[in-house]
């Protein structure tokens, strides 16, 4: 949290008092916050798995490593869309 | 999404799929249309399967060999049969002799979604802030939790507009049209020119304020949204911040979105520029597919 929300939610603790504020107040930092926190889990466990996203590098890669091809096919990309 | 959620944040499936198997995800709508060596591979792989017709979805989880020999298909939900399937698959596999790797040759434009020389990618979220019935099914959960994400792309003409101060149509209507979207729960029906009743965005400064006002014809989807935005620049003009927000009730569903809460809910978009470092930054928009031109010039 910023200082400048820690400081509104203190005021508004303190004094019981409502406390407008409006968008275009917060500074820059808070709304990049606020963008960060609906953002999707950057450590989500399925980010871990070193996905491809060619499946001809893929399969190149089973090629030089003898291993299957697992492919997660979807209808919008699993990794960016939906 | 829900494959994110549960089969793809199992442990055991994780490891599996690390160790004993080389991991690809693709969006199969353009695969399966390509005609190149890369749609000639999935077409195999595919075609082996019981999603066999390329006029239709060839969605589900595949395991394949190096020769585009199918081992197993999957498209039921939940990790224990996956984590079953991908045990066998791996204990079985003998490596087809003599494979060589496929040479990708000349890709299929129609399909070849590439980011304009000088474009920037901006990571867009949306969640529904509330609205859902309470529930104890764990799928609903996950459903009513989601997060979603797509990229947006912003030419280098659209930041030149963006550094003088003034609003470019055509990435005000891109936003509108192809972003401001419930696709929480899955593919979502973007908008129509006709459907975007009004936008109004302002520039003042780095700052942008705007709203929009989405609804179809009969009224049966729609969002009205305040959008708030702060933005940057590098010496050489090319944005190296863009964070914004767009809050607003959003009513109605798609043929893929499905059991969204009833009546008008809260849906908050965030916008916030992509660096490279997520696995999704390189993946078009997905308005794009299939007609790239559309999506950057979105009054055609």
């Amino acid at each position: 949290m910023s200082a400048v929300i820690r400081s509104i939610t203190l005021l508004v603790l303190l004094t019981g008092l409502p406390v407008a504020v409006s968008a275009q107040e917060l500074s820059g930092a808070d709304l990049a916050e606020q963008c960060q926190a609906v953002c999707q889990d950057r450590d989500a466990p399925w980010r871990t798995v070193p996905w491809k996203t060619d499946l001809l590098d893929a399969q190149k890669l089973a090629v030089e490593q003898h291993k299957p091809i697992f492919v997660w096919a979807m209808d919008g990309h699993p990794l960016g869309c939906t | 999404m829900l494959d994110r959620e549960s089969t793809f944040a199992d442990p055991e499936i994780l490891a599996l799929l690390k160790e004993r198997f080389v991991p690809v995800a693709i969006d199969q709508w353009y695969t399966r249309r390509q005609q190149d060596a890369t749609g000639d591979f999935w077409r195999k792989i595919a075609g082996q399967g019981p999603r066999n017709d390329f006029q239709n979805t060839t969605q589900g989880l595949y395991i394949a060999g190096a020769d585009g020999q199918l081992i197993a298909f999957n498209n039921n939900r939940g990790p224990e049969r996956i984590r079953k399937l991908l045990h066998d698959a791996a204990d079985n596999y003998k490596h087809p002799d003599n494979t060589q790797p496929i040479e990708h040759g000349a890709a299929d434009a129609k399909y070849a979604a590439v980011l304009p020389e000088g474009a920037v990618v901006v990571r867009v979220s949306a969640r529904v802030e509330g609205g859902y019935a309470e529930t104890d099914d764990q799928w609903e959960k996950l459903f009513q939790s989601a997060v979603s994400r797509d990229n947006l792309w912003i030419t280098a003409e659209e930041q030149k507009s963006l550094a003088a101060g003034k609003m470019p149509e055509d990435l005000e209507l891109r936003i509108a049209r192809f972003h401001l979207v419930d696709n929480t729960r899955g593919e979502p029906p973007t908008w129509s020119v006709d459907e975007v009743r009004e936008t109004a965005f302002q520039i003042d400064g780095n700052k942008l304020n705007g709203t929009a006002k989405l609804e179809t014809k009969n009224g049966k989807r729609g969002y009205g949204a305040k959008l708030r935005g702060e933005f940057g620049f590098d010496d050489n003009g090319k944005l190296n911040r863009f964070d914004m927000i767009a809050e607003g009730k959003f009513w109605g569903t798609g043929q893929h979105t499905m059991e969204p809460p009833v009546g008008k809910f809260p849906l908050v978009i965030a916008f916030t520029l992509a660096d490279g470092t997520d696995i999704g930054d390189g993946v078009p928009p997905h308005a794009s597919r299939g007609w790239i031109d559309g999506y950057l010039q979105p009054h055609r």
